[in-house]
């Protein structure tokens, strides 16, 4: 096949070129590039054989050996080009990155990255407006039958609906969301005619009928095609294409226009970007580490209090240059003060860098090992954090008693909690542990939302490590974010902390256009209750007429 | 580089898919995109765990008939490939129904029998009724009145005196309600 000599062609090429003794940064980075783009290509070209189990399981061990090779020719490639800068062979680059920590110190900005992303939006919509005709005019082919004149017409005025107004393909979402707001509009009313509903439902019982079943598969064949809770653990669906492969699902040779620019993009990420984003990062992790070594050996006192916020700023604004981050603050009035708790929506472990951009954090988590752990641990000899051991999570006594300790004392930050428990793809917020809420002060909600056109902020755990998610991160376009401040909010005499939770979770939903959702964001990993089995066994018995 | 290998259907698979089931061809990529996410170790194929993962799915109190009925009536050794899977849910698709399509009411009514029918006899004996009503009910009503709400709806809709609910039986039971309209789902494009 076609493709199968290619690939061969490129191994013979690629195994040649590092037998030379030259290892010049030249061939490693066509021979790399080579290997990458065969890789996109042949995972995109590859036919599913479904009847067949061991060609499949072939062509995955090839995908996999192929990649691998190309992964490690394309570490050879970063590694020479970081090497190149850190010995300043390259003046001018090394004078960017000093200006560009320079500028982060400082909190300014050259309006740079907004024209950046400006420019990039204009392509997305060129790039998805070839594809969209390109789509249209495949249908078409394939359409003639099941469609009328009238239904094509409907389907092309949709089409354009939807570029204009947002870029979200959901329209379940959307149904949601009208819902909610109507329902907190009518409240009141619909209390009323509910309980009306139950008196007269009660009073018809039914005889048990054979098309009882109806309801209930109908409910559960639904549930298998689209349901709200694992849809929320896996990327959105975007309606503009973005160039980043990674992003749409079904990715393929469309038109030779779009997949130039793809090209284009894939080498302006990963070979110019990138070695830029990866170069300032290690500077920003060593500035953490000699920072709060030398912060951590003055007195206590008002002087390191003092060092030590503005030191945190600095790491944050530098780290968040690394990933592009574009933040836009609004309501800075509703800030966090000392000896409070801010509570947010969870998305990715960005979220901490992008708050702490703006304001100082006392975070509080597990002790992870290896790289976090260091940073853990280094934070904590400058500032108080509260980290907890796993084995003391399940003491949520204690865990709450040294919040409580925290929060009393008035010069502490304030403490920074995502009562998610874990990462949500940021299409909703779902249900709120209510751990920090029992405790007795005020509470500054704060809605984070990622625009999801310029790189997918969501870290899928169980599907990329943190290292591959940073990865990630550094190899997106940029990263623009909303954060909403929300004005601060205390529990009611008589709410008990679960109610409280909810009341926040709606604040912060309905401020960043999320879906309020019940479900535990542990269901990530762990099967539901059965409670709400039972509660609908419990309804149907009432509707059943016993003799 | 950091996005996971995915298999992903030719021009020609989904032209066959179309046509074997007749959903569009937005439709079968979406519903393929579907599959893979429930898909989570990329087998190939669903089997009974990677469903019953679904929270809303499993707190459906017919949760373990509805599985049983997909992964064993319409897979084959307790897996569920994509093509088992698209013709499955071509049965429930909105839309004209035309002379063989797998949409017909027909399907959808054989469809709801095997959901009592497990021993593949063609025949709803008393122990099948009974065990879908201890699913629907749960542990709120007490044996003796669920053997006499089978026993009454048996003898209700037994017309030939065999004490079984045959198929031509229940499809007449099942004339009153719509079934088209009350099993067709919606599809996203």
């Amino acid at each position: 096949m076609y493709l199968e000599n290619l690939k061969i062609v490129s191994k013979t090429l690629s195994f040649w070129t590092t037998s030379c003794s030259s290892f010049n940064t030249r061939n490693l980075f066509f021979v790399s590039m080579a290997n990458l783009m065969l890789n996109k290509l042949s995972t995109t070209l590859t036919t599913s054989n479904q009847d067949d189990d061991n060609d499949t399981n072939n062509n995955l061990n090839e995908i996999n050996s192929s990649r691998l090779l190309a992964n490690t020719f394309f570490a050879i490639f970063i590694s020479n080009k970081i090497l190149s800068y850190f010995f300043v062979l390259n003046l001018k680059l090394s004078i960017l990155a000093a200006l560009v920590i320079g500028l982060a110190s400082v909190g300014a900005s050259f309006g740079l990255r907004k024209m950046y992303v400006k420019a990039l939006l204009k392509i997305f919509e060129y790039a998805t407006n070839i594809k969209q005709e390109k789509l249209k005019d495949y249908e078409e082919l394939i359409d003639n039958e099941l469609e009328t004149q009238m239904e094509r017409h409907e389907k092309i005025k949709k089409m354009q609906r939807l570029r204009l107004d947002t870029f979200r393909l959901d329209s379940a979402d959307k149904q949601l969301l009208d819902d909610s707001d109507k329902q907190n509009n009518n409240y009141i009313r619909d209390e009323k005619e509910i309980s009306n509903k139950q008196r007269t439902l009660s009073d018809m019982k039914r005889d048990f009928q054979l098309d009882d079943i109806t309801d209930f598969v109908h409910q559960g064949l639904q549930s298998i095609i689209d349901d709200q809770v694992t849809k929320r653990f896996t990327t959105e669906e975007l309606t503009v294409w973005n160039l980043l492969s990674r992003n749409d699902q079904q990715y393929e040779y469309i038109s030779f226009r779009v997949t130039i620019l793809w090209l284009f993009g894939f080498i302006l990420r990963y070979c110019v970007l990138f070695p830029f984003r990866l170069v300032l990062f290690i500077f920003a992790c060593s500035f953490t580490f000699l920072s709060t070594f030398l912060i951590g050996r003055i007195r206590e006192g008002k002087f390191k209090c003092w060092l030590n916020w503005y030191a945190t700023l600095i790491l944050h604004r530098i780290l968040s240059r690394v990933f592009s981050a574009i933040i836009t603050f609004h309501n800075r009035e509703h800030k966090a003060k000392c000896g409070s708790i801010c509570v947010a929506n969870h998305t990715s472990p960005i979220d901490v860098i992008i708050l702490s951009t703006d304001n100082c954090y006392s975070m509080i988590g597990q002790q992870h090992g290896g790289f976090t752990g260091m940073m853990q641990k280094a934070f904590s000899r400058s500032a108080r954090h509260i980290w907890f051991d796993r084995s003391e999570t399940k003491d949520r006594t204690l865990v709450a008693k040294r919040m409580d300790e925290h929060v009393k004392d008035k010069s502490n930050m304030p403490i920074l909690i995502f009562p998610e428990g874990t990462c949500i793809n940021n299409t909703s917020v779902m249900m709120f542990k209510k751990g920090c809420f029992e405790i007795d002060t005020v509470i500054y909600p704060v809605a984070i939302k990622y625009d999801p056109r310029f790189g997918d902020a969501f870290w899928n755990s169980s599907k990329h490590t943190m290292l591959q998610y940073l990865m990630l991160m550094m190899t997106s376009w940029a990263i623009v974010v909303d954060v909403y401040y929300l004005p601060p909010m205390t529990k009611y005499p008589l709410e008990d902390a679960a109610s409280f939770a909810k009341r926040v979770k709606q604040v912060i939903a309905k401020k960043g256009g999320f879906v309020d959702l019940e479900w535990d964001g542990m269901l990530k990993r762990a099967s539901p209750k059965l409670d709400l089995m039972y509660e609908q066994q419990e309804n149907y018995s009432k509707h059943l007429k016993i003799n | 580089m950091g996005s996971s290998s995915s298999i992903l259907l030719t021009k020609e698979e989904i032209q066959n898919i179309a046509n074997d089931t007749g959903f569009a061809p937005n439709q079968i990529k979406r519903l393929y995109n579907r599959f893979t996410t429930l898909d989570k170790d990329t087998k190939g194929y669903l089997d009974r765990q990677d469903l019953l993962k679904i929270p809303e799915l499993h707190v459906n109190p017919l949760c373990e008939r509805i599985i049983e009925v997909l992964v064993d009536d319409h897979g084959r050794d307790g897996k569920l490939n994509f093509k088992q899977f698209a013709a499955v849910f071509s049965t429930f698709r909105r839309g004209k129904v035309e002379q063989n399509d797998l949409n017909s009411k027909q399907n959808k009514l054989k469809f709801l029998f095997g959901i009592y029918d497990r021993d593949k006899d063609n025949k709803i004996n008393k122990s099948e009724l009974l065990s879908i009503l201890k699913m629907l009910v749960g542990s709120n009503i007490p044996e003796d009145q669920m053997n006499s709400i089978a026993e009454r709806t048996i003898t209700e809709l037994d017309e030939n005196g065999d004490l079984v609910i045959t198929f031509e039986e229940f499809c007449e039971t099942l004339q009153k309600i719509d079934v088209d309209e009350k099993m067709s789902m919606k599809f996203l494009t």
